[in-house]
């Protein structure tokens, strides 16, 4: 198992955001969450990056206890993540943007030059290579999307996890993208989990899908059981009368 | 070639300032030693402040404090040892404060930085006040020949330090920090080391600073050695050069250095009055200052051309 997460629940004040959360992932399996805006699938993986502290239970990465960490040691063990809402190093370069991921990271690569080469091998991954040299605040919304992905691939993940990089995206955009994570995926060789509003993406991306509903999991399976899940259609759509 | 012919020229330039200790007039030399002062001083500032974009409003405490532990040891050790001792003991003073100061940011930053340099003000005057010391004349200092080469290896040093962090692995952290440190963080940055060495040697160059202006000034009194003007003209030196890259300063010090002679010579009331009309001409019209004007002009005239 590359990550496991063993009762695992989080609290703000007396809010509860997630609770008695239970799964694995093995390695270089895709894993797919869903669930409503504000059901804490964000909140998961903020826990799992180290940018907050689980309440209560424990994630394990490759065996070893990572909650209570630093983010920027867990990204040195291998876990990277992007944002929903892009956070991109606006005034640097496309390039530098990239690069810094592996410089630091899991590469923690120390020569620029090689970080560098690193960096534009990524970037023509991602199909942004021919905006290397502009400030990354000169981008489209797609061209954050991809920049976000780049700058967490650079940093050599062995986990990685997108939250919803194919938000606000145009349906075309949105195959580009699926394209471009499952090209990445092979050539990389990491465990995926993703977070995703498009069910499409989902769907075709995902070996399993977990939902969870007001900070609860409900449902565990493949796609297709998913879609067809009692309980999901319930949270999804309203019970039936 | 084009690299090696620029060091040759960097070089050269180093070499005939620095000759000029034996040839050039007291008063030449004089502005020589200011000019290379706040190169060395805005350099530093760069280091922390332009990288990591936590502005420094109080950088004169390391200036300060380093002409304080000078005078302390003036006497008891070797000059130029005394220099180094004092540069030495800033750093490791940063390195101990750094940690709770730099998890303050933004506007907080700035308040605090400011307010810090106060208080190490008024415990330097406190603690002189007791030991019925107003002020602490430094006699016998080294001539002023070989306080301007001193200053020159400062300027130098600072110039090459930041051309050398702007271009690295560390220089890239910091300014990743600048953009968006919780972003950077994720990405495998360890902020709160990075930032807090990035503090450390930014004051270690201002207090080996503060120790030689020490001997140029001949005496050391708390309200001079750590007046809030020098910070003030560091920021607005580095802001009107604009960049983080070592070329700013060097820019921006040479512009108000010079300013500054002429108006010192002549209307030297309006001094402080220029100053501030210059920030904010710039914070408002050039934000990116000299040389982020002159890019932005010169990128547009080429296209224009094309």
């Amino acid at each position: 198992m590359l990550l496991e997460i063993n009762d695992v629940s989080k609290a703000f004040g007396g809010l509860i955001a997630l609770q008695d959360i239970n799964f694995a992932v093995e390695d270089g399996e895709t894993l797919g969450i869903m669930g409503a805006n504000g059901a804490g699938k964000t909140t998961l993986f903020s826990l799992i990056a180290g940018h907050a502290k689980p309440s209560q239970g424990k994630i394990i990465l490759a065996g070893q206890q990572i909650d209570g960490m630093r983010p920027a040691q867990i990204s040195a063990l291998g876990v990277a993540r992007t944002y929903q809402i892009v956070r991109p190093f606006r005034g640097l370069s496309v390039l530098e943007n990239v690069a810094a991921g592996a410089l630091y990271g899991s590469h923690q690569e120390k020569s620029m030059a090689t970080a560098n080469q690193m960096a534009h091998e990524i970037l023509v991954d991602v199909g942004l290579d021919d905006r290397a040299g502009q400030p990354a605040g000169s981008l489209t919304l797609a061209g954050f999307k991809r920049l976000e992905l780049a700058k967490a691939l650079a940093t050599g993940p062995k986990l990685l996890l997108l939250d919803e990089v194919m938000a606000g995206l145009t349906p075309s955009e949105v195959n580009q993208a699926i394209d471009i994570i499952e090209s990445c995926k092979q050539k990389y060789n990491y465990t995926l989990i993703v977070i995703e509003h498009v069910m499409k993406a989902l769907m075709r991306m995902c070996e399993r899908i977990i939902v969870i509903h007001h900070g609860e999991m409900i449902a565990v399976g493949a796609p297709d059981q998913i879609a067809q899940d009692e309980a999901v259609i319930q949270a999804y759509l309203g019970a039936e009368k | 070639m084009n690299n090696s012919l620029r060091l040759i020229g960097t070089a050269a330039v180093i070499v005939i300032l620095a000759s000029l200790s034996g040839l050039a007039s007291e008063y030449m030399l004089g502005i020589g030693f200011t000019l290379f002062m706040y190169i060395a001083l805005a350099q530093s500032w760069i280091i922390l402040s332009g990288m990591t974009g936590y502005i420094s409003l109080g950088h004169v405490v390391f200036f300060g404090s380093g002409a304080y532990v000078f005078v302390l040891l003036w006497g008891l050790v070797p000059v130029w040892l005394g220099v180094a001792i004092s540069g030495l003991v800033v750093g490791i003073g940063a390195l101990m404060i750094g940690y709770p100061v730099l998890r303050v940011r933004g506007p907080y930053f700035v308040i605090l930085s400011f307010g810090l340099a106060e208080l190490v003000k008024n415990l330097v005057l406190i603690n002189e006040a007791r030991m019925y010391m107003s002020l602490r004349p430094v006699f016998g200092a080294p001539p002023l020949a070989q306080l301007y080469i001193a200053m020159l290896v400062l300027a130098v040093v600072a110039t090459a330090l930041t051309y050398w962090i702007r271009r690295s692995r560390f220089g890239a952290g910091l300014r990743s920090i600048r953009e968006d440190e919780w972003a950077a963080e994720t990405i495998g940055v360890p902020a709160s080391r990075l930032k807090l060495i990035a503090f450390a040697l930014s004051g270690l160059i201002p207090a080996m600073v503060g120790a030689i202006f020490i001997m140029r000034s001949g005496i050391f009194q708390p309200g001079d050695a750590f007046n809030p003007i020098v910070s003030f003209t560091i920021v607005t030196m580095a802001i009107i050069g604009g960049s983080d890259d070592a070329a700013g300063p060097l820019l921006g010090v040479a512009f108000l250095v010079i300013l500054q002679e002429l108006l010192w010579a002549n209307w030297p009331e309006i001094y402080m009055i220029i100053l501030g009309v210059l920030l904010i001409g710039f914070v408002l019209f050039a934000p990116g200052g000299i040389l982020g004007w002159c890019s932005k002009n010169l990128s547009r005239s080429k296209k224009n051309a094309a």
